[in-house]
């Protein structure tokens, strides 16, 4: 329609864009401006559906208890936050497919349970449990 | 821009700029800017995350809560008691239904609050939750 209109007469009828780039303009600045593209980055941890009756008495699972006074437990023994991985690796070798939990009491502190999270990922846990963590 | 209105004053026609592609991108440009924006409200709190070596991104990670070494919850620069996490998440998550939770949890706070934010928000979560960290080494 432009293109007609200059050729024909051209002046008048031409419409000004300029104050209409103005504004496309502002809302691009806007929008560079506003657009975070901040990555957040982490660990999955998955919360087990609650059941009330005790899951796979049958299939083995590792399972790590971490107490009150940021304790390691892990077969009936108090280890270290660096062999957690060793340990894990060594459980998982005999069978690879072994469900993994992390159970935490009261008291115990965010940092020690995604350490410990973490090195079971390292070690080749598929997926990280943490089940509800049962009140005093 | 003022050289193509005084042509266009003056003589018309063959002088002036032709803005019709500029105009194409800028649109194009705008376009991508209005869908990528996600509009990510930061819990706004200072927090010393775990390093962890596994760590990978969180997939559409943007409703993010943040429990400080004192376990108090923050979400859009605000405390929260953990009575209203639900209400805000599920208000989040009906903003953006495709957006996944992420907590971001300081070295020493409590598990025990984590664990019953964690409690409050699970039945809007449809992928495992994503615990903030920074990547060691």
């Amino acid at each position: 329609m432009r293109k007609k209109n200059r050729n024909a007469d051209a002046d008048e009828a031409e419409i000004d864009l300029t104050p209409m780039l103005d504004v496309v303009f502002i809302m691009l600045i806007f929008f560079i401006v506003v657009a975070s593209f901040l990555k957040e980055a982490g660990i999955e941890v998955n919360r087990p559906e609650s059941n009330d009756n005790p899951p796979e008495t049958d299939a083995t699972s590792i399972s790590v208890t971490i107490t009150g006074d940021d304790q390691i437990w892990m077969e009936n023994r108090r280890i270290d936050i660096r062999a957690v991985r060793a340990n894990v690796a060594r459980l998982l070798a005999s069978d690879p497919e072994q469900s993994f939990s992390v159970k935490t009491e009261p008291g115990a502190t965010a940092g020690t349970l995604l350490e410990v999270g973490d090195a079971a990922r390292e070690a080749g846990v598929k997926q990280v449990n943490w089940p509800l963590e049962e009140k005093k | 821009m003022s050289s193509a209105r005084g042509t266009s004053q003056g003589g018309g026609g063959e002088g002036e700029i032709d803005l019709t592609p500029m105009l194409d991108v800028v649109f194009i440009m705008l376009i991508f800017f209005i869908v990528t924006s996600s509009f990510v409200k930061e819990p706004g709190v200072d927090i010393a995350k775990v390093s962890a070596v596994t760590t990978n991104a969180c997939d559409r990670g943007t409703i993010i809560f943040a429990v400080t070494a004192g376990g108090d919850i923050y979400y859009d620069k605000k405390q929260v008691p953990l009575g209203r996490a639900f209400r805000l998440a599920e208000a989040a998550k009906k903003e953006a239904p495709k957006a996944n939770f992420v907590i971001q949890a300081d070295v020493d706070a409590p598990t025990s609050v984590l664990s019953e934010l964690l409690a409050a928000i699970k039945p809007l979560m449809d992928a495992p939750l994503c615990a903030s960290t920074n990547e060691a080494g």
